[in-house]
């Protein structure tokens, strides 16, 4: 490997932790979707990194089916806000402290 | 060498947009720069050789889930909330200490392991000698991967299902702030002239 994995791993664990901050601090709903999407790349590098080092392409695979998730919980994501929006007319994500409604 | 460079510098370009995503006030910022973040990542899978990859990183990620997050947040009125406050008062300054300790811990664990290779054999080499990346990976994936392939397809019509059935309109509700206040509700008609 001309990259030791090291380097992946590090850079993995950067994104990753650039996310949680994100999820964990902002108030824009927005925001914390960009966060969980950024948390997900993260995720995926260390999938391909580990992929080249054990020389076989079942991590490339799996990064496929994360994408596939990915898409999935953008969209479910993106209703939920909508439906958020037409309901309380705020993205706040502290606004949203009661389950019925 | 170059590679390694390479690397350094997209890996660089990558973290620099994920830091701006988390602090710019405006979304559509946020946005251009989960983006370019995105676009760096694709580089790094290039240099991995999973081409693939790197393509459905641009196409799917970049192109499409962006998309839809900038369709969203053009329908939505987003300007008034810039005014607002960006982050949670108490909550920031525990992130603030308690995301780099978070990292170094990681980073910590993942430089004290030995990482050794279990060398299934498909090298760069030989998977370009058996017809390159995308053909390599889409065997394996229509035979070794066919039952989470399926599970995937299924995974995306539910999540179609459910994104329409979410954001469907409810007709005839008023709609309120807090729902203890009955003040702050406003009737359904106006709240879909504005959004």
């Amino acid at each position: 490997m001309v990259i030791p994995i090291e380097w992946y791993l590090v850079l993995s664990a950067f994104l990753f932790a650039i996310g949680a901050a994100g999820v964990l601090m902002r108030r824009n709903l927005f925001i914390v979707l960009f966060s969980i999407e950024l948390m997900m790349n993260a995720v995926n590098i260390n999938l391909v990194g580990f992929s080249r080092l054990h020389e076989n392409l079942i991590g490339q695979n799996f990064v496929l089916f994360t994408m596939t998730v990915a898409a999935a919980e953008a969209a479910i994501g993106l209703a939920i806000v909508t439906a958020l929006y037409r309901n309380r007319r705020t993205l706040m994500v502290d606004m949203f402290d009661v389950m019925k409604g | 060498m170059a590679e390694k460079l390479l690397f350094i510098v997209f890996a660089a370009f990558a973290v620099a947009g994920a830091l701006g995503v988390i602090t710019r006030s405006n979304v559509v910022h946020g946005l251009i720069l989960l983006v370019f973040t995105f676009i760096n990542v694709a580089g790094i899978f290039l240099l991995t050789q999973a081409h693939f990859l790197a393509v459905i990183q641009i196409l799917v990620y970049a192109g499409a889930i962006l998309v839809l997050f900038a369709f969203v947040v053009m329908f939505l009125n987003l300007r008034e909330f810039q005014q607002e406050e960006q982050f949670h008062r108490g909550q920031k300054w525990a992130v603030v200490v308690l995301a780099p300790v978070m990292l170094a811990e990681i980073v910590f664990v993942v430089t004290a392991v030995t990482w050794s290779s279990v060398g299934d054999g498909f090298t760069p080499e030989a998977i370009a000698a058996q017809g390159g990346n995308v053909m390599v990976l889409g065997e394996q994936l229509f035979t070794k991967m066919l039952l989470p392939f399926e599970i995937a397809s299924l995974i995306l019509l539910v999540g179609m299902v459910g994104a329409i059935l979410l954001a469907a309109k409810e007709d005839g509700e008023s709609v309120c702030l807090r729902e203890w206040d009955d003040d702050d509700c406003v009737s359904a008609s106006l709240v879909e002239r504005e959004v």
